[in-house]
């Protein structure tokens, strides 16, 4: 059995990588790819914990359902938002929607 | 089939929200079937608000108090009194969106979206599951996220995209410390938390994880609360949002969103050893939410940024009540039923000022507060409305204001925070200037024009009921307060 | 650990095997030369399942696309709750039943939404 300590480094790593992402680039579909990481990162942890540690239960796998359905619904709508402001402004670049700032 | 019943509140505007969108199907596609349709679907939305209210009361009348769906979902005080603020709250949106609904093809998608989100918001208040906390977490989000972008202006978008790529970072952070609450505990239930935590806690490797999961917690709902650091969406959401859905978020979402803080906090989170911790964080969150939000708000020119700024120095005011929770049970009763109060009266101020800039900003075509300038003498009543409300929102006396921020400083004296509360006055006098100025504009000030105005008649009528409302808090608080210490009771 | 893992390691390596052995051997043919030479046009081109290749790949793709992959996407996801109850009616019973029903209702008042709204047609 692979220790469990394993699969939350992987999981904490993914998560990082998620964050890096979605503070360093500038494009919003890349922007968005980081965030799927994350929560990608998040399920592993879901379900490690339920395989290791309440292998008789299956509340751990159906959050990690819950949070995979979740982030479907969030990308098709992202994607959406994304689109519209391509058609608006011509660019998928965070940055440059600038128009508000404080 | 008593799950079912229960989740009442809740069916009631969902089965609204999907009558609409069956509705706007089934209706042919022209322009006089436009008319019906917008009509129906406002009658519609109102019946489903009426009926949630209505099925909350009976609920209260039949005592009809547990758990649902196999303790999921909990009907006690504390989501009744949310039941009814959150239905109270859409409705008064519903009304206030008439304008905007005149303007736009999509009054079906409006609508079924913004009673979608309500019911997520009860939900949120209702859940006492980590998976059924996240589900209605991102029913309402998700909902959210469309109505910001509402608009057809690339401003509306980009606002849109701002909160949605923040709120998903902040989904994401919730989520990891739900999966190591989870992890640590086995169970997903908050009670079945709090007996680890209660057991277990005071382990040292077992309550710095718990420290871990609790930061993220903290940091992923700060967002849905816009508590500093977590607070940069909010002035250009608030700028770029149609108005009546920045009056939404402002009031209705954030209420929601300290309803699930004070579930998980105060119930998964609540034992002395691990509460200590967070105690302070959030006074500190609530010292740094307050100074920062009012000191941004005093260099605003555009209203709705500076209401939003202003929710943030509020949202922090909220926190000292959170904060004031400590270990002992009576101190805890008196800052939750604090916060609880202060969402209340907090309601109709902000939605009474909203539904005024609403209106006024419609006629004058601007948000600019410089535009203000004698608004007092084309539409004196919105203007004194306004006024009235943003009196409210500095704490001054006859109103719900007021009579919150005293509520809230007195946990916080109770609690031996007195420095926080001091912060807390200081930052009243601050945020005086910059409501007094626009209230200033409205009346020292020349007009642009001599051209007098009145809103439209949904918009006076859910403008009367927020200021009439606010009053009435201010001079006769006690029902207020008596139902908030029974909401705050659950958690005694 | 590396008992479990082994039998996975093997397959990897027979899968790089595989390719790397026909494509080494081919070259190693080709320095003999054993293999002819003759390289033309259609030989170098980029090979498409037999149709030839028009353009570069880098093309703005329709965005009505988007539509369909939208739909594709939520719809496929959501079905993912069927699952668990699939696996186990009969211990979810009736109550199970009208749950998952009402579930799929609100999915086709969201299919008939795109439908009605046109999301459907390649207009």
């Amino acid at each position: 059995m692979i220790p469990i300590n394993d699969f939350l480094v992987l999981s904490a790593i993914l998560f990082s990588l998620g964050m890096y992402g979605v503070l360093a680039r500038r494009s919003a579909v890349l922007i968005l790819m980081s965030v799927e990481l994350m929560l990608q990162a998040v399920s592993i942890n879901f379900i490690t914990f339920a395989v290791y540690l309440s292998p008789e239960q299956f509340t751990g796998v159906i959050f990690a359902l819950f949070v995979i359905t979740v982030a479907a619904a969030e990308v098709g709508l992202a994607l959406a938002i994304i689109l519209r402001l391509y058609r608006n402004k011509q660019t998928a670049n965070v940055d440059e929607a600038d128009i508000m700032k404080w | 089939m008593t799950d079912v019943i229960r989740l009442g509140p809740e069916l009631a505007l969902l089965i609204a929200a999907g009558l609409i969108v069956l509705m706007d199907i089934a209706l042919p596609v022209s322009r006089e079937a436009a008319r019906t349709k917008r009509a129906l679907g406002f009658a519609l939305a109102l019946a489903g608000v009426a009926g949630s209210i209505g099925w909350s009361a009976v609920l209260i009348a039949a005592d009809e108090q547990g758990e649902a769906f196999s303790g999921t979902l909990v009907v006690d005080d504390f989501s009744l009194f949310f039941n009814f603020l959150l239905a109270g709250i859409t409705g008064m949106i519903v009304l206030a969106s008439a304008d905007l609904l005149a303007r736009t093809r999509f009054h079906a998608e409006y609508l079924a979206l913004v009673l979608a989100s309500a019911t997520g918001m009860m939900l949120m208040a209702g859940a006492v599951d980590l998976i059924a906390i996240f589900v209605a977490l991102e029913l309402q989000s998700i909902c959210l996220y469309v109505l910001v972008g509402f608009l057809k202006d690339s401003r509306s978008a980009e606002a849109s995209l701002k909160y949605l790529l923040l709120g998903a970072v902040s989904t994401a952070l919730t989520l990891y410390g739900m999966a190591y609450l989870f992890g640590l505990s086995g169970a997903t239930g908050l009670r079945d938390i709090a007996e680890f935590v209660s057991a277990s806690g005071g382990d040292s490797g077992t309550r710095a994880a718990l420290v871990l999961a609790t930061v993220f917690l903290a940091a992923g709902l700060g967002f849905k609360m816009a508590v500093v650091p977590f607070q940069m969406w909010v002035p250009d959401v608030y700028q770029g949002a149609p108005t009546p859905v920045t009056a939404y978020l402002s009031v209705a979402s954030k209420a929601a969103g300290f309803a699930v803080v004070m579930r998980i906090f105060l119930v998964a989170l609540g034992e002395g050893l691990i509460s200590s911790d967070w105690a302070t964080m959030f006074a500190v969150i609530a010292a740094v939410s307050m100074t920062a939000g009012n000191l941004m708000a005093l260099v605003q020119t555009d209203i709705k940024r500076m209401l939003g700024y202003s929710s943030i120095a509020q949202a922090g005011t909220f926190l000292i009540g959170l904060a004031a929770v400590a270990a002992q049970d009576p101190q805890l009763l008196l800052g939750a039923s604090s916060v609880v109060f202060f969402l209340g009266a907090y309601a109709f101020t902000n939605l009474g000022a909203f539904i005024a800039v609403i209106a006024i900003s419609q006629k004058i075509a601007s948000d600019e507060i410089a535009d203000y300038a004698g608004v007092a003498k084309r539409s004196p009543w919105l203007a004194a409305g306004l006024a009235a409300c943003l009196i409210s929102l500095t704490g001054i006396p006859p109103t719900a204001g007021f009579i919150a921020k005293v509520y809230v400083f007195n946990a916080a004296v109770q609690a031996d925070l007195v420095w926080l509360a001091l912060i807390g006055v200081l930052n009243g006098v601050v945020s005086a200037y910059y409501y007094l100025r626009v209230v200033l504009n409205m009346y020292a000030q020349e007009p642009a024009s001599e051209e007098t105005f009145q809103p439209s008649l949904s918009l006076g009528v859910a403008m009367a009921i927020a200021v009439a409302g606010m009053f009435l808090i201010g001079i006769y608080p006690n029902p207020l307060i008596q139902a908030s210490e029974s909401a705050a009771a659950v958690f005694g | 650990m590396l008992p479990e893992w082994g039998q996975v390691g093997f397959l990897l390596l027979l899968a790089l095997l595989f390719p790397i052995g026909g494509i080494g051997f081919s070259w190693l043919l080709g320095r003999l030369g054993i293999r002819p030479e003759r390289p033309d046009r259609v030989k170098e081109d980029t090979y498409e399942c037999g149709v030839e290749t028009e353009g570069t790949a880098w093309v703005q793709f329709n965005f009505r696309y988007y539509y369909f992959a939208l739909l594709f996407v939520i719809f496929d996801v959501e079905a993912v709750f069927l699952y668990p109850w699939a696996v186990s009616p009969q211990r979810l019973a009736v109550a199970g039943f009208v749950e998952v029903l009402t579930f799929v209702a609100i999915l086709f008042i969201g299919l008939a939404y795109a439908w009605r709204k046109k999301a459907l047609e390649w207009l």
